[in-house]
């Protein structure tokens, strides 16, 4: 009976080939959106490798424009908070804390290999700030003062492509024609830019005050203790601001910013799942359409059937198979292209994400096609032999 | 074979009310040629509907090879059909998309239990039955009207059904291809036994088979051999 029915849609690929471009387009558009949730939704369950909750982020505008001047505040604000008895521990960081719209990246080369990463200037307390895992070596700190080499903490993804399985502990990297790095430490994961991006190569810069004398940072992140809220804020705002007359001060939960990259992360994705569900919708109102304009015009090959020995039910299960048949030519079509992506490796994404949505996609058309069929074909079912067969 | 007892068939529709079969009493007994004839609108599909468990009388009961249909599911309804009886009806009824091997197969792919290549082979033994050998491969709209009936007359056969009824065979036909088709069924009648219930306008053709029975208003008045009874029998 199947070959019957791949037989007949196929003989009559003529008229159903607009069925089968309409799934195959249809399969496409919800393969690269599927694609894209899943990799959001692969993100979002992988470890950040920090901990943000009770993490504030305080940004400060100077009204000068003294370094000098400026730095020497700014030693006077660190020193500040650090003295707050709510402040568990503080890191000046430079604008791209976690969950902010900034980026600063910079290569690294290891022998032969150059690898793009993330780079984060950072104080030896951040590990403490950000409750940061060291799974090899150490983070840096006082020990580090008067090193000949600048020490580095790197991410796992970052030891991985610059060492390939090689011990990263000690290993120096040039920085510039006058100095170097030496990696002191190895994290698990750092992926500050939003729950749902990939993990990028990163690695963390120490700042020493004393020796970066030049250096302007305008942001502290601090760690406070649980519960802490709007009145300690005014509070701590308030004295800081009396140290840093005439500055700018904002204070951000790092949860706030966090929603807000969640939002601007969320966004096209609804956009595109809508339109995806409009185009689907379409899809749906046209299949069924064409569904059941065929059952009027096939009354007398639906008659004929039951004449020579199908029940009504071999005729409803005939017009699902056939949908599902045609659904078939289009999901040959749609996956041949889809898989080339996994194959090609077109965009820097694991297979896995493109399997999974090329699974996803297959069923969807597949439950589309049934659910489409559904009516027309239980239509066609309860046609009674005799007036499909009765002669005009 | 076929008994009816007391068949009525009555169509209600919102308006009126139209009794197609009063009164029908019948009993087709094996290997029988019948023909039936009447004036138009007078009941003779909605007959042959009845006869081939196509559809339901209002009262009365159908009995196949002696057993009352009246309590089966559709299920076995469907098995009867595809067992004991065939259809060759006048607008031939083709599948258009399919060959003509894949129409005249159509039968047995509702039969549990028969190969593919039994399939094939029966259908091209059916095809040779009605001289088309040579045309397994076109497609309906690539034939004559003949042919197209042919074909239809391949495909009630190919199961070996007990009864063919065939619903004014040659009224789509030319006199010269009607006289090939009624052959061909006059063959399959005294060769293979198969009784056949023909509804036909045409006299000539209802002369040649044994048994005639006059349909008016839904009723039966009259039933009676032929002279070619006496003349087969001879
Ligand atoms: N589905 C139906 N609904 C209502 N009335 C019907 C239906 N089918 C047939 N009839 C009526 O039943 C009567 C018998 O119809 P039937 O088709 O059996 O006639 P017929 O003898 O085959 O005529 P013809 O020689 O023109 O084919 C007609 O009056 C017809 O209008
Ligand atoms: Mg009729």
């Amino acid at each position: 009976m199947i070959r019957h029915l791949f037989k007949l849609i196929w003989n009559r690929k003529r008229s159903n080939f607009l069925l089968i471009t309409e799934i195959f387009f249809c399969f496409l558009v919800l393969f690269a959106v599927l694609s894209l949730i899943v990799y959001n939704v692969r993100n979002y369950n992988k470890p950040l490798g920090f901990k943000h909750e009770n993490v504030w982020l305080l940004t400060m505008r100077p009204d000068t424009d003294s370094t000098a001047l400026n730095r020497q505040t700014l030693e006077q604000i660190l020193q500040r908070t650090k003295g707050f008895q709510e402040i568990e521990s503080v890191s000046l960081t430079n604008s791209n804390a976690p969950f902010a719209f900034s980026q600063m990246t910079t290569n690294l080369t290891y022998g032969q290999k150059e690898i793009k990463t993330d780079q984060f200037e950072v104080q030896d307390d951040f590990a403490e700030v950000m409750q940061m895992q060291v799974s090899k070596g150490r983070w840096f700190g006082p020990a580090d003062n008067g090193a000949h080499h600048k020490p580095i903490v790197i991410s796992k993804a970052l030891e991985r492509q610059l060492f390939e399985g090689e011990d990263p502990i000690g290993k120096v990297l040039p920085r510039n024609d006058s100095s170097s790095y030496q990696v002191v430490g190895v994290v698990d994961h750092y992926r500050p830019s939003s729950e749902y991006t990939a993990e990028e190569p990163a690695f963390f810069n120490r700042i020493y005050l004393p020796e970066n004398e030049d250096e302007f940072y305008g942001e502290i992140l601090m760690r406070v203790k649980p519960g802490m809220g709007v009145e300690f804020e005014e509070r701590m705002v308030k004295a800081l601001s009396g140290i840093g007359k005439g500055w700018t001060m904002e204070v951000a939960t790092l949860e706030k910013m966090r929603q807000n990259k969640e939002k601007v992360s969320k966004v096209p994705m609804i956009a595109l799942a809508i339109i995806c569900g409009f185009l689907i919708l379409n899809v749906a109102l046209g299949l069924f359409g064409v569904l059941w304009y065929n059952i009027n015009r096939r009354n007398s090959e639906i008659g004929l059937r039951r004449a020579v020995g199908a029940s009504s039910s071999q005729v409803y299960r005939q017009f699902i198979g056939e949908v599902l048949v045609l659904a078939t030519f289009g999901l040959v079509l749609g996956v041949a292209f889809a898989i080339q992506f996994p194959l090609l490796q077109v965009f820097d994404v694991e297979s896995t994400v493109y399997f999974i949505a090329l699974g996803i996609a297959v069923g969807m058309i597949y439950l589309l096609a049934v659910g489409c069929a559904f009516y027309p074909s239980r239509q066609a079912a309860a046609i009674h032999p005799a007036i499909a067969l009765h002669e005009e | 074979m076929i008994t009816l007892k007391n068949i009525e068939k009555v169509y209600q529709t919102k308006t009126i009310e139209t009794v197609a079969l009063h009164n029908v009493n019948l009993h087709i007994p094996k290997g029988e040629f019948v023909s039936v004839m009447g004036p138009s609108g007078c009941g003779k599909s909605t007959l042959l509907n009845i006869m081939g468990l196509l559809d339901e009388p209002t009262n009365g009961i159908v009995e196949i090879d002696g057993l009352p249909i009246s309590r089966y599911k559709d299920k076995e309804l469907a098995h009867i059909r595809n067992q004991k009886l065939g259809f060759v009806f006048q607008s031939y009824h083709l599948i258009n998309d399919l060959s003509v091997l894949d129409n005249v197969e159509l039968p047995l792919l509702y039969r549990t239990g028969v190969s593919a290549a039994e399939t094939r082979r029966l259908a091209l033994t059916a095809l040779e039955k009605v001289g088309l050998s040579a045309r397994t491969k076109h497609y309906p709209t690539q034939l004559s009207g003949g042919q197209r009936q042919r074909v239809a007359i391949a495909r009630a056969l190919i199961g070996q059904p007990e009864i063919i009824l065939a619903d004014e065979p040659t009224g789509n036909l030319d006199s010269v291809m009607g006289e090939e088709i009624m052959n061909i069924l006059l063959n399959l009648n005294r060769h293979d036994g198969t009784s056949i219930v023909m509804v036909t306008h045409d006299e000539n053709m209802a002369m040649k088979t044994e048994r005639l029975i006059r349909f008016f208003d839904g009723q039966q008045v009259s039933d009676a051999k032929t002279s070619a009874y006496d003349y087969q029998k001879v």
